[in-house]
């Protein structure tokens, strides 16, 4: 009986999301793409959405099936797996947001390949596919914690749209036993000899871990095919077990009608006199262009949306669209993401293997006896050389001794912790005085952390170096860095501390939502892109049965 | 202090090529497999073999010369086969691939690269070289340490953050130098693995086309009683 379930468990996918079974048994590009329905500009369609990512891809599945005209224009290109993505580190680039930013603060974030990606997929292309969901706590820590922000929406709400884009992705886990509890579709995957040693280390310790969450197939799922456990996940996952927007929304969308118009960057949201939105302006091939919508959805990740927005300035709003109240860009956040890695007398080659393995988020929640106020959790990682080297050259090496290290490389296992960061209004994405290529001023990031998010991240740090030791690890190296952007347009109670309402809807123009994670008030410690699509997916369903009243939407 | 170098006993590279023909797996030869790879993935690696000493187009005469013996000094390259780090710097640059992001406090990284080259030329005159190239190799080593610790001081480096113009020099050195196969070799990483995966992932296991590491030595010990750094 309990072999039969487990056979079962891989093969039940999703209703309402065909995807696994429209892609193409045996080449990576979508086959939907060379039949897909096109709208012209001049066509006010039902709605455009600004970035075929997390938020966008999701939201434009959702409504093309409920019968929206939906045009999707994303700034990248439309990528065909076989051709454009390579097994190779640094030739994965053109996966990456590598026009430039500025960025500034005390605690500069690093932009390119370590925060956002560009093209249909969005970052999810180069995600580690950890796919975990936030825990209740997350939508009240003011009230609980006194810190960050409550969500104008509850874990509850939303509860509804993880289990459905979990069914989608799919995720393959043990039993979660952190937050709400919950299972997963798919069983757990094998776990490398790195992880293994993390693992028994973290038992001594009293570590608690799980195998997962991971968004990789784990048994029959449609025509997605298996992972083959190649461990060049971050590259863009050239085999299509690891899920992102183009395999996992993108053909649905497109077998109900949505356009996604490809290397089309929007330049501005445009307005009427009664400032209501009435397209985007977007460049093609270096000309400009104007589509018609009804109604806009902008999700251009965490930087780029707060960066349209305050491009898209006009009489009405000289600030930025729906920045009347100087909140378009503020309460960025990035979680904390150091790195330990142990060394070990055997070798590990932890190359092999996806990277995201084994979690843990036993110190999620506030524990006041650490000194602080929320939490993190822990992950296994797998850095490739280069991704190795700067975590040498990070530990102050170089010469000689950092081609001994690199040659060492067999011998280590890495792990991670994400720090819940908290939101502040000076971390922002603000207008720089230089300008891209086309003419537009391009993102300013400032960071700077508080007294919380470091000692966060130094307990932290001293957890996992405990792990290690626990594990028999003889050396340790470690290396400061971040993950994962979120907000910059949360949404809120009220237009004086907000960008958008709790149905996504910008509070000063009726017609215009944020779609993406920038919408989010706090973080967690959890990665964030399953939250990204399961906001989106609680969208689209509010927007089809017209409880936002966007009307004419 | 002992002589800087490669550990007493590091193989010498027996297939394929790796930088200095030495390293820890010498059967390892990444290239034999490119028969295994995908297209895209092979045209994109193996063109890397292709960039050999090119004409620098960033960089003019000095600051090729001053810069060439910086990335040999922090990679360690004491002879060839070399990496050919700089040139790939140079048609990085030249290319005008970005990397998504400048410090508020830096300049554009081709001129963060030029006042490094100035800067190091600087340090070398103080101690008495006509310049970073010209400077013997422990001039060139007491330099780089310096640059690494953040204490280089006047001309240069009081307009030029230290830390971040050390931190955009070596990520850039790096990505260069452990992107080409070469490398691999040494350090024994399997490279592309599509459409052949892998499987087997535990302790101490290799798959086809992974060799043996045949010497080890834990640099957390040896470095410092080499007294490297
Ligand atoms: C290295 C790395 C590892 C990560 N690992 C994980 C992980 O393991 N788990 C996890 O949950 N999350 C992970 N993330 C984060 C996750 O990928 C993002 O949080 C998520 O994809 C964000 O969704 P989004 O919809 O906000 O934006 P995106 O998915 O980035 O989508 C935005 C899209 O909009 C497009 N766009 C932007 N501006 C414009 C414009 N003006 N015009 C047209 N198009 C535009 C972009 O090209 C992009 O395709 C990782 C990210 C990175 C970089
Ligand atoms: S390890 Fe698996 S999920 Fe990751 S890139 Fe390879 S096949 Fe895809």
């Amino acid at each position: 009986m309990r072999d039969f379930k487990l056979a079962l468990k891989g093969s039940v996918g999703p209703e309402d999301n065909d995807s696994r079974n429209l892609l193409d048994p045996h080449r990576r590009g979508v086959p939907g793409r060379a039949t897909m329905r096109t709208y012209r500009d001049r066509d006010a369609v039902d709605l455009v959405i600004v970035g075929c990512g997390a938020g966008g891809a999701t939201l434009a599945q959702r409504l093309a099936r409920r019968g929206w005209r939906i045009v999707v224009i994303e700034a990248g290109p439309f990528w065909d797996p076989d051709s454009d993505w390579v097994s190779d580190e640094a030739g994965s680039h053109p996966l990456f947001w590598t026009q430039n930013r500025i960025v500034g603060g005390e605690d500069p974030v690093e932009m390119g390949k370590n925060n956002s990606g560009r093209g249909v997929g969005g970052s999810m292309v180069h995600y580690a596919g950890y796919a975990p969901r936030f825990h209740p706590s997350d939508f009240e820590t003011l009230t609980r914690d006194g810190v960050g922000a409550d969500w104008p929406i509850s874990y509850e709400e939303l509860k509804p749209h993880y289990e459905q884009v979990e069914r989608e992705l799919p995720v393959a886990g043990q039993s979660w036993p952190w937050g709400d509890p919950h299972g997963y579709p798919h069983g757990p995957h094998p776990v490398s000899g790195g992880a293994e040693r993390a693992w028994s280390g973290a038992r001594r310790a009293g570590v608690e871990m799980r195998v997962g969450p991971v968004a990789i197939t784990n048994g029959a799922f449609g025509n997605r095919p298996h992972c083959i456990y190649r461990g060049f996940c971050l590259q863009g996952c050239k085999v299509g077990a690891k899920a992102s927007p183009l395999v996992t929304h993108v053909p649905d969308a497109l077998a109900h009608g949505a356009e996604i118009r490809a290397d089309s960057m929007a330049t501005r949201v445009e307005i009427d006199g009664a400032g209501r939105c009435t397209g985007v302006a977007y460049l093609q091939d270096g000309s400009e262009r104007f589509q018609r919508a009804e109604a806009v959805a902008v999700a251009g990740y965490s930087i780029e949306s707060p960066r349209l927005l305050l491009n898209s300035h006009s009489s009405r709003f000289p600030n930025g669209l729906a920045n009347g109240e100087d909140q378009v860009g503020r309460y960025l956040m990035v979680q904390g993401a150091p790195q330990v890695a142990g060394r070990f007398p055997e070798t590990l080659r932890m190359y092999k293997a996806p990277p995201p393995e084994v979690s843990s988020e036993q110190f999620y929640e506030t524990d006041e006896a650490r000194g602080f106020s929320r939490g993190f959790s822990i992950q296994t990682l797998g850095p490739l050389p280069i991704g190795w080297a700067e975590h040498v050259v990070a530990d102050g090496h170089w010469g000689y001794a950092l081609r001994e290290y690199m040659r060492d490389y067999n011998h280590w296992s890495t792990l991670g912790v994400l720090n819940e960061l908290l939101a502040r209004p000076d971390n922002r994405v603000t207008l720089a005085d230089e300008r891209d290529q086309s003419g537009l001023p391009i993102a300013r990031i400032d960071y700077t952390q508080c007294e919380n998010d470091r000692l966060n991240i130094a307990w932290a740090k001293r957890k996992l170096e405990e792990i290690w030791e626990a594990a028999g690890a003889e050396e340790l190296l470690t290396i400061e860095r971040y993950a994962h952007l979120v907000g910059g347009c949360r949404m809120g109670d009220s237009p004086e501390s907000s960008v958008v309402d709790s149905d996504h809807r910008a509070w000063a123009v009726t017609n215009l939502f944020v779609a993406d994670g920038s919408t989010m008030p706090t973080q967690g410690s959890a990665n964030p892109a399953l939250t990204v699509m399961a906001l989106a997916s609680r969208l689209a369903e509010r927007l089809a049965r017209k409880r936002v009243g966007a009307t004419p939407v | 202090m002992a002589k800087a170098g490669p550990p007493s006993g590091l193989c010498r590279q027996r297939r394929g090529t790796a930088p200095q023909m030495r390293g820890r797996y010498p059967d390892h030869d990444v290239l034999a497999q490119a028969d295994h790879w995908d297209e895209a993935t092979r045209r994109i690696v193996l063109a890397r073999l292709r960039i050999d000493a090119p004409p620098l187009r960033v960089f003019d005469a000095d600051e090729g010369a001053t810069l060439e013996a910086f990335c040999d000094t922090v990679m360690a390259q004491d002879s060839d086969p070399r990496v050919p780090v700089l040139g790939m710097i140079d048609e990085k640059l030249h290319e005008g691939r970005l990397e998504g992001y400048r410090y508020a406090d830096m300049p554009a990284d081709a001129d963060a690269w030029k006042l490094v080259a100035r800067g190091l030329d600087e340090a070398a005159l103080e101690h008495g070289c006509a310049s970073f190239a010209a400077a013997p190799h422990d001039v060139r080593s007491q330099v780089c340490g310096a640059f690494s610790a953040g204490e280089l001081r006047g001309g240069v480096w009081d307009e030029l953050p230290i830390g971040r113009a050390w931190t955009v020099a070596m990520r850039d050195v790096v990505a260069a130098f452990y992107s080409h196969p070469w490398s691999w070799n040494e350090i024994g990483f399997g490279g592309p693995a599509y459409p052949r995966g892998h499987a087997r992932l535990g302790v101490g296991l290799r798959d086809a086309g992974e060799a043996d590491e045949e010497f080890s030595v834990d640099p957390a010990i040896d470095v410092p009683v080499r007294g490297l750094e």
